[in-house]
């Protein structure tokens, strides 16, 4: 599938909790050809001094309306313009693109593990495991118990309840969510069935340590990277990602990378 | 109809436009977005023998009207180059300018003659690089590195040799001068300005390897006026570059002197920028009464 520059519409543009907001656009090509882990990259067209576009990934889509969500966060400038796009603001996005996550074939048991807004790209991930019928576990890891934004969604689409970790306490376990992976990991080994596949999204230190504790229990494991981008489509060489292999492009040799192959 | 045709003093160029070296690879990774073809010229990514590997992420950042890079000229070597990028470009019957690098002069030289046998149109001599520690931008910044670099060039090339100017020097016009005494064909400026950008709160630089280049609108008044500059010290034609987004930037770029003009950083936005260019020069003629883009080349009154 090419590369396409498509024009989006907002459709909604709703605060959540604390910095983190959900956009709901129209955007056909993107919502029909979207796989799990690949993002798009998206203009500022408010924001004259802004010269690079905005990587973000897709939390959601319907293919029958044409919409797409992205889950952000604000951080900077471009995303802090972002909240004021209101319904009707056209923008535009390249997409589909990067490379998806892939889930070994014959996976049954998978583990998603989300840190902060990183867990936006294991929503798709999530709704196509369980309709091949895999056995989806859950762990979100959030500051607070309000940025829990995702636990709903998730909760629909595996029917069962995400395993849940605060930093302060006021939902879930306290800490980080690498206590959770652990325990699913061991509960998992225990009971006989353990993890084919795990998915890692979220901070880098996150993303370190659980798919350190992941491949150490023998479970295949892929990681999305952040990287700053310019092009976005694999021609500037901004992006790069130190591998076992050389540097690599987060844009198209990535965002999902194998957990084993990336030197952090 | 505008004629729209320009020639860079024997790189013979079916419009005035060209990419920025190191802004669009060597055109496959745009191949969704632009026809090659369609362009005056391609030119590809900084190449040096056997490859360099660049450094370490974080490799850019945004800053007003710009960015800051410091990738410093990562690329896979020339024979690679010659294997997979060059017989495309020539596939998609692209003209095509290598942007060449080194870390001495020596290896420009070396690099020149691994490509005389390739489908290469023109080089691109890069003594302008900010991002690496030998060769680069040290070479350009000096009158005697420049002519060193540029006739030992020249010796081992008939092709049109481009030399690719820093605007990191006190006086750019002299450089423009020894390049041309040396042998050059053209001149290609700027490369990007050094610059640098601060987190404040956490105390750190945006960039790992802490300076950068900066390109983009906010380089394009100094971009401008060395264009100018140059124009009035050389003889040889000049390809413009620094901000150039529209066809009107590109139309200033060659009322200053430029033949033809590179678009860089604008592709990051628009991948269509390239295109946008060449209507935006034809439109312009078109409306202004133009009929050959030739007449716009030191068109400036003043
Ligand atoms: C593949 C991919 C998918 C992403 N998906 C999401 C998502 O679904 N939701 C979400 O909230 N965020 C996501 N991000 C991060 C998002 O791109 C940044 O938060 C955003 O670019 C910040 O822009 P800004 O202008 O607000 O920040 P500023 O800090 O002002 O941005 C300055 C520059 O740095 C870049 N930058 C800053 N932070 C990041 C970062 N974490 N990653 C990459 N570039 C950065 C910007 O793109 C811009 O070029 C994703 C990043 C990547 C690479
Ligand atoms: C990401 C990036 C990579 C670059 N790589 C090279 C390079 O390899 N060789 C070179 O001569 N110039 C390189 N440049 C400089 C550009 O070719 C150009 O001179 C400069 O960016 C100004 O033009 P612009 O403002 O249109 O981008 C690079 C610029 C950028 C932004
Ligand atoms: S962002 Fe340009 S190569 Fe990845």
């Amino acid at each position: 599938m090419g590369l396409e520059d498509t024009s989006a519409r907002v459709v909604a543009n709703k605060h959540l909790f604390g910095p983190l907001y959900l956009m709901e656009l129209d955007c056909p090509a993107v919502a029909a050809n979207i796989m799990p882990g690949q993002f798009v990259h998206m203009a500022l067209p408010d924001r004259d001094a802004s010269v690079l576009r905005r990587p973000f990934s897709i939390f959601d889509r319907d293919e029958d309306t044409g919409h797409i969500e992205i889950l952000y966060q604000t951080v900077g400038a471009g995303t802090q313009a972002m909240t004021g796009w209101q319904p009707g603001f056209e923008t535009r996005m390249i997409g589909c693109i990067g490379r998806p996550w892939e889930v070994p074939f014959s996976t049954k048991r998978a583990l998603l593990v989300g840190g902060g807004v990183g867990a936006a790209p294991l929503n798709l991930l999530c709704q196509q495991l369980v309709d091949e019928g895999v056995d989806v576990d859950v762990i979100l890891g959030a500051q607070t118990e309000g940025a829990l934004v995702c636990r709903k969604r998730y909760e629909e689409a595996c029917g069962k309840e995400p395993r849940c970790s605060t930093d302060d306490g006021s939902f879930g376990r306290e800490g980080f969510a690498t206590v959770l992976v652990e325990e699913a990991l061991d509960a998992a080994q225990a009971a006989g069935t353990p993890y084919d596949y795990a998915a890692v999204c979220g901070p880098e230190p996150l993303m370190r340590a659980a798919s350190g504790l992941i491949m150490d229990a023998g479970v295949a494991c892929q990681v999305s990277l952040e990287r700053r981008m310019a092009c976005g489509v694999g021609a500037c060489l901004s992006c790069v990602v130190e591998t076992v292999d050389g540097r690599k492009r987060a844009c198209v040799d990535g965002p999902i990378f194998d957990a084993e192959v990336v030197v952090w | 109809m505008v004629e729209m045709s320009v020639n860079l003093n024997g790189l013979a160029m079916k419009n005035p436009v060209t990419v920025a070296s190191g802004t669009f690879a060597a055109g496959q990774e745009y191949a969704d977005f632009v026809d090659v073809a369609k362009l005056g010229a391609v030119t590809t990514k900084g190449v040096s023998l056997n490859g360099w590997e660049g450094n370490a992420a974080p490799r850019i950042a945004e800053v007003p009207s710009g960015m800051l890079n410091s990738i410093g000229l990562q690329n896979p070597g020339v024979d690679h180059l010659k294997a997979h990028e060059l017989p495309w470009l020539q596939g998609q019957g692209a003209t095509t300018i290598v942007n060449v690098s080194g870390h001495s002069f020596q290896e420009y030289v070396d690099v020149i003659n691994a490509l005389e046998d390739a489908p290469v149109d023109a080089y691109e001599v890069n003594i302008s690089c900010p991002n690496v520690d030998e060769g680069g931008m040290n070479m350009g910044c000096s009158c005697a590195s420049v002519e060193q670099v540029v006739r030992g060039c020249r010796d081992v090339t008939k092709r049109p040799l481009i030399v690719k100017l820093t605007p990191n020097v006190t006086d750019i016009t002299e450089i423009a001068r020894a390049a041309e005494s040396a042998g050059a064909d053209a001149l290609s400026l700027i490369n990007t300005l050094l610059g640098m950008a601060i987190d404040a709160k956490s105390r750190r630089p945006l960039l790992s390897r802490v300076v950068g280049g900066l390109s983009g609108p906010a380089v394009k008044p100094v971009a401008l006026r060395m264009v100018w500059q140059c124009a009035q010290a050389v003889s040889i034609p000049i390809l413009g570059m620094g901000g150039i987004a529209c066809g009107e930037d590109a139309v200033e770029f060659m009322l200053a002197g430029a033949t033809a003009v590179a678009v860089g950083t604008a592709n990051f936005s628009n991948p269509f920028a390239t295109l946008d260019v060449v209507e935006g020069i034809r439109s312009f003629c078109e409306a202004e009464g133009v009929s050959d883009v030739n007449e716009l080349i030191g068109g400036l009154l003043c």
